[in-house]
């Protein structure tokens, strides 16, 4: 059992250059991870995320690195970083999405690591993991209803 | 599912040194800015800002004694604290779901463009 990352896979009916966009474009960053953003899609380019909480009007930030950017196969970044440090095993976690064309579609490979090497305590780290895997079996079915419901609004 | 709790958490904990001092303390059992800097490469006073922001987060909590803060792990907020990391594969699991949607949205309106 690996309890250092999140692997996702999904089938996505749009080609590998439209969800390439999708993932690395501002504008749809702003959508999909609701994250104001200056991300640039070549390898070494650094950034932020920014979220502004609606209620409070205070603003979170995060910064990131992109590790590998190839259209439209891969693409890699790093984040949770400190502010002022510089993105590396270790301190960070790595995202990184593979696109596979699959008949007219895509398929997604996504991977969050580095949970691990974050230096956290194994217990927590454990029950964390397993917690991520309940917490999975509970929300897949509503996001699949809800993906439904957003599908058929558009 | 909110956004700016799991935010907040990654800001207090996104900073190796301050997840450093929340293991030595879960070690330790407590510990003071001056006692923490022992083991950490960084001065008593940046240590002493750290122990500030885990504190605000509610991830610790501490007791004066004389000049100095004694420090130990909020366990019940740890748990909490946890418990918003645990979302975190599910914002994933969210996230992916949204990119699919708008990138078949798009694909819809360029097929239908042709």
């Amino acid at each position: 059992m690996e309890y250092g990352s999140i692997e996702r896979e999904l089938h996505v009916d749009a080609s590998p250059e439209v969800v390439f966009e999708v993932l690395t474009s501002p504008e749809h960053i702003r959508d999909w991870w609701s994250a104001e953003t200056d991300l640039e899609p070549a390898a070494g380019a650094t950034g932020s995320l920014m979220w502004t909480d609606e209620d409070s009007g205070r603003r979170h930030s995060s910064p990131f690195t992109v590790v590998e950017a190839d259209p439209p196969r891969t693409f890699s970044f790093r984040w949770t970083h400190g502010e002022a440090e510089t993105a590396g095993p270790g301190n960070s976690l790595l995202v990184t999405f593979e696109l596979v064309p699959t008949g007219t579609g895509t398929t997604v490979r996504f991977r969050e690591t580095g949970f691990r090497e974050r230096g956290w305590e194994a217990a927590v780290l454990e029950a964390h993991y397993n917690d991520h895997r309940q917490g999975w079996d509970f929300f897949l079915p509503r996001l699949a209803a809800s993906a439904g419901r957003l599908a058929a609004a558009r | 599912m909110s956004t700016a709790i799991d935010d907040d958490l990654w800001s207090a904990i996104g900073d190796p040194t301050r997840r450093r001092v929340i293991d030595l303390l879960l070690a330790e059992g407590q510990g003071t800015a001056t006692t923490l800097s022992a083991y950490l490469p960084v001065t008593r006073q940046a240590v002493a800002k750290h122990l500030v922001v885990l504190d605000r987060a509610g991830l610790v909590r501490s007791v004066s004694e004389g000049r100095e803060k004694r420090y130990h792990v909020d366990e019940a907020q740890l748990a909490r604290a946890v418990a918003q990391l645990n979302s975190v594969g599910a914002m994933w699991d969210a996230r992916l779901q949204r990119v699919k949607s708008i990138a078949e949205a798009i694909q819809r309106a360029k097929n239908t463009e042709k």
